[in-house]
């Protein structure tokens, strides 16, 4: 256990090292993240301001902006892109090496993963003040659901981070096909409330987004953060929910992951 | 001109060879496009379910705007996004030398060497939903209508084609930034909805800043006959901005060409 963490914090020091080289281009991908919060605020808000009572599913101006805003931080925090990143390893045969070596691949991309946050929080930081200074959130959390939400966002990216990388394997079987990162992207927009808020689904959908892990990456962080849960047990089973789809996609990473490495034919050299 | 035409015909004929040469991978990708276009009224749905209409703009304007988005996105990656991308692979290992030795405009040339040929789908389908709202909305396509469309779009891929230029030519300076692309997409994203849904300066920045709102929002509402709400006379100005626009990417262009001094390594 011991070597892994070595091993793992060898990875995290080069990974950091790599993002400050690429400062300038870690910075483009994170603009993403602040860009697309701000146009669905921007969207939700007028679109609560056409009604008559001024609100959507509960939601007036004040909450679309603590939502988002919350939804911001939590969709920076809990991201993962292996779907889109595993199928360009196989292709060019840079897994191999990966392979070769006595520890798991998957650790050296949790490293990556993690060195990618920590790099960017002296951009978004500052970016996340200017948003709240210029859309004034209405919060209304206490000090418990703070608590709850920032153990909320580290399950919430535990749970996205493992299973995007089961569905990245995928990718030992075709390589050539992009589309599974965009499928689960898509799901994370629509069914992890990163679009809407689930309440402001159409019933159909929101009853579909509750049969799926989605929501426990980002939609429940943000809500609790908010203050929009109030009720402790309900905050505590949601953290179980959370708990669950890990143990779930934990158990999914290890029978995939064995049948996926036999399948593996390294591609060129 | 006419070997000009002659060439990109050649250009094409080589990208649909091209093209037939990877089927089963076209087919996955058309369907790719359909799922999008799926995904993009699912979201009108969504709202909509919960309000009848943002700042004037109803269901009907919407699927205008979507379809006008899909058409445009879909168009930029029909020519603009693989040329400026070999530029920029042409840039970074020196290759750009094969470039200017042929006795033709380099601008031209580094301009139609690659077209993704299935991406008309998009085009396609994008026009189909914003046919479609603008037939609800107005009960007709008028021909007058269609004549503002049209010249709102081509200002609008104008004004594309010369920030993706000035970007990769940015590149001639900053070898270093491969993705640079990422500063459009992530100023596009806020053109997926119509600029109404921003506070007025924002509106502003993005009409005179940054010409987002020539890019989606104003050929839409051309569509539907509303385009002087957006921008006053606005084919008139459309067409304007989309040749500053092109006049000032093509001098960038040459000045930074004369910067480029090859870098065959």
């Amino acid at each position: 256990m011991t070597a892994v963490a070595r091993s793992f914090f060898a990875f995290l020091r080069k990974g950091i090292a790599v993002m400050l080289q690429y400062r300038g281009e870690i910075v483009l991908w994170a603009i993403w993240g602040l860009v697309n919060p701000a146009v669905s605020y921007a969207l939700w808000s007028a679109a609560a301001e056409s009604n008559a009572d001024g609100t959507i599913a509960g939601f007036g101006r004040g909450e679309f902006a603590a939502y988002f805003f919350a939804m911001m931080i939590v969709g920076h925090l809990t991201q993962a892109w292996d779907t889109y990143e595993i199928g360009h390893l196989v292709r060019s045969g840079e897994m191999s090496p990966k392979l070769l070596r006595p520890i798991l691949p998957i650790w050296e991309a949790l490293a990556g993963n993690l060195s990618y946050k920590i790099t960017t929080l002296a951009f978004v930081v500052p970016m996340w003040c200017l948003f709240a200074w210029l859309v004034r959130p209405t919060f209304d959390t206490s000090a418990w659901q703070l608590g709850l939400g920032l153990i909320a966002i580290v399950l919430g990216a535990v749970l996205n981070f493992v299973l995007n990388y089961v569905f990245a394997l995928v990718a030992f079987w075709t390589p050539k096909l992009d589309a599974m990162g965009e499928l689960y992207f898509g799901a994370c927009m629509l069914w992890g409330g990163r679009f809407a808020p689930l309440d402001a689904l159409p019933d159909i959908l929101r009853w579909l987004s509750g049969l799926q892990p989605f929501k426990w990456m980002f939609a429940f962080p943000s809500e609790l953060i908010m203050g929009r849960i109030t009720d402790p047990s309900e905050a505590f089973r949601g953290l179980g929910i959370q708990l669950a789809w890990i143990a779930v996609s934990i158990v999914g990473f290890r029978a995939l992951w064995s049948v996926a490495v036999k399948r593996y034919t390294a591609v060129s050299g | 001109m006419a070997r000009g035409l002659k060439l990109m015909w050649l250009f094409i004929r080589v990208s649909l060879q091209n093209l037939a040469a990877y089927r089963f991978d076209m087919y996955a990708r058309i369907g790719m496009a359909f799922m999008h276009v799926g995904y993009e009224l699912l979201g009108v749905w969504i709202i909509f379910n919960r309000t009848n209409e943002i700042r004037g703009w109803t269901v009907y304007h919407m699927l205008v705007l979507v379809g006008v988005f899909r058409m445009v996105a879909g168009g930029i990656r029909i020519i603009i996004v693989p040329n400026m991308r070999l530029l920029l692979q042409d840039i970074h290992n020196g290759k750009l030398d094969f470039v200017l030795l042929k006795p033709v405009n380099a601008q031209f040339l580094v301009s139609v060497r690659e077209f993704v040929v299935w991406r008309f789908t998009d085009v396609l389908l994008g026009a189909s939903v914003a046919l479609y709202g603008c037939v609800k909305l107005t009960g007709t396509v008028s021909p007058e209508a269609l004549l503002r469309f049209s010249v709102t779009l081509t200002a609008a891929f104008a004004i594309v084609y010369s920030v993706w230029l000035m970007l990769a030519t940015a590149c001639f300076w900053f070898v270093r930034i491969e993705n640079i692309e990422m500063v459009f997409w992530n100023v596009f994203e806020a053109g997926r909805y119509p600029i109404v849904i921003y506070r007025p300066w924002v509106q502003g920045l993005l009409t005179f800043v940054i010409p987002l709102a020539f890019i989606t929002t104003v050929p839409a509402a051309a569509l539907s006959g509303e385009d002087s709400k957006i921008v006053p006379y606005a084919p008139v100005v459309a067409t304007a901005a989309g040749v500053c626009m092109l006049l000032v990417s093509s001098w960038f262009w040459r000045f930074g060409l004369r910067r480029y001094s090859g870098a065959s390594a």
